[in-house]
């Protein structure tokens, strides 16, 4: 590969019809990402374009982009793993665009927000003021800890098909934080989050395609969760689930390790 | 927990329609003899036990196609009002259908 060839959406509101795609010739480096190459673009060839980019690490999750059909974060895929050098980059489906490849992810926070993503804790007084730390073994650390990657890039929302069909549905994202936080000992809010998920357009329009899972660049399965999600509902439902106990209180020990001393400044 | 129940019952009927209808299946179309005759079907007409089955068979049949439909439906956006309006308009079909379809084993009985 000499060369790339990138067709990438444009669409300014406004301006713009409907969204269109320019084509754009670059040089090919090895070890190039679709978010390099992007920069390339804004660089050297057209500084109009407009995309969201922040780490470069796929930590951040800003650069979700449509890469050949596919949700993926532009700066986690090398050009090389696409096996072709015509690449077509558009917004992410399922989410309005505001220009360009940037779209709005406001739907997404909103519908995060609504399942209450926080530790809902049982003793209001310790949650605000901690006089000790929660004991939390290894195993209930496992339980949930492959759903607390989640960095909100909303892949799993635009790879989702019922997303598509149902604006209204919460979707993979939300659904699978209820789970990540029910699972989570800390939490006393299951019941709080499975009322704001057994509705119409809640936790049972999933069909499990498992395009979600597929899409997410940090591993975190949402199809997985939403299904473990479906089960703890049922046996809660039927009062089969088992009552969980309150976590345990680990008192932080009186006395402190003798303090290190600070050596003298080398410059007075 | 309204959704979930409906889903365990939507379960719980799949269960049940894949007893009822294999018994139904077995019997009517597998099993050896002249289950079709008029004699055969006269008689399963006229035994409580069959009566039973048959109408169970049409609850569970109903309810398991009838909450089906009502999933497929909600795929598109609808408005909680508009949910409303469904689920009604699908009990009042679903009963008409029951009152119906269940006339005639009754009748018969």
């Amino acid at each position: 590969m000499q060369e790339l060839t990138f067709k990438v959406q444009r669409y300014t509101p406004g301006q713009d019809k409907e969204p269109y795609l320019q084509e754009f010739t670059i040089p090919f480096t090895e070890g190039m990402t679709v978010l390099d190459c992007l920069i390339y673009i804004k660089e050297k060839v057209d500084n109009t374009l407009s995309f969201r980019s922040s780490c470069r690490m796929g930590i951040c999750g800003s650069c979700g982009v449509l890469v050949n059909n596919f949700p993926m974060l532009a700066c986690h895929t090398p050009v090389e793993e696409l096996q072709t050098d015509r690449i077509e980059v558009r917004s992410l489906p399922n989410f309005p665009i505001i220009r360009d490849l940037v779209a709005s992810l406001d739907l997404l926070f909103e519908k995060h927000k609504s399942i209450k993503p926080y530790i809902i804790s049982s003793d209001i007084r310790e949650a605000e003021e901690p006089t000790a730390e929660y004991v939390q073994s290894r195993e209930e650390l496992e339980s949930y800890v492959q759903f607390a990657y989640c960095v909100k890039c909303g892949l799993c929302m635009a790879a989702c098909p019922t997303v598509a069909t149902d604006a209204l549905f919460l979707g993979p994202q939300p659904l699978g934080q209820v789970y990540r936080y029910c699972t989570d000992r800390r939490d006393m809010g299951a019941k709080e989050r499975f009322h704001e998920v057994d509705s119409p357009h809640g936790v049972w329009l999933c069909h499990l395609a498992g395009a979600c899972s597929e899409a997410c660049p940090k591993g975190v399965d949402p199809a997985l969760a939403i299904q473990l999600l479906k089960r703890a509902m049922v046996f809660d439902s039927m009062r089969l689930a088992k009552k969980r106990q309150p976590v345990t209180l680990a008192h932080l020990p009186v006395e402190s390790k003798p303090k290190i001393e600070v050596p003298e400044f080398t410059v007075k | 927990m309204k959704e979930t129940r409906l889903k365990i019952l939507q379960y719980i009927t799949g269960i049940g329609l894949f007893f009822f209808a294999g018994t139904h299946l077995i019997v009517s179309h597998l099993s050896s003899g002249e289950p079709t005759t008029w004699e055969s079907v006269s008689g399963r007409a006229a035994s409580a036990g069959w009566l039973t089955l048959y109408l169970l068979l049409l609850i569970f049949g109903l309810y398991h196609g009838l909450h089906g439909l009502r999933t497929i439906i909600l795929e598109f956006s609808f408005p909680n009002y508009a949910v409303r309006v469904l689920d009604w308009a699908l009990v009042v079909i679903g009963i008409a259908i029951f009152g119906y379809a269940a006339y005639i084993p009754i009748s018969a009985f």
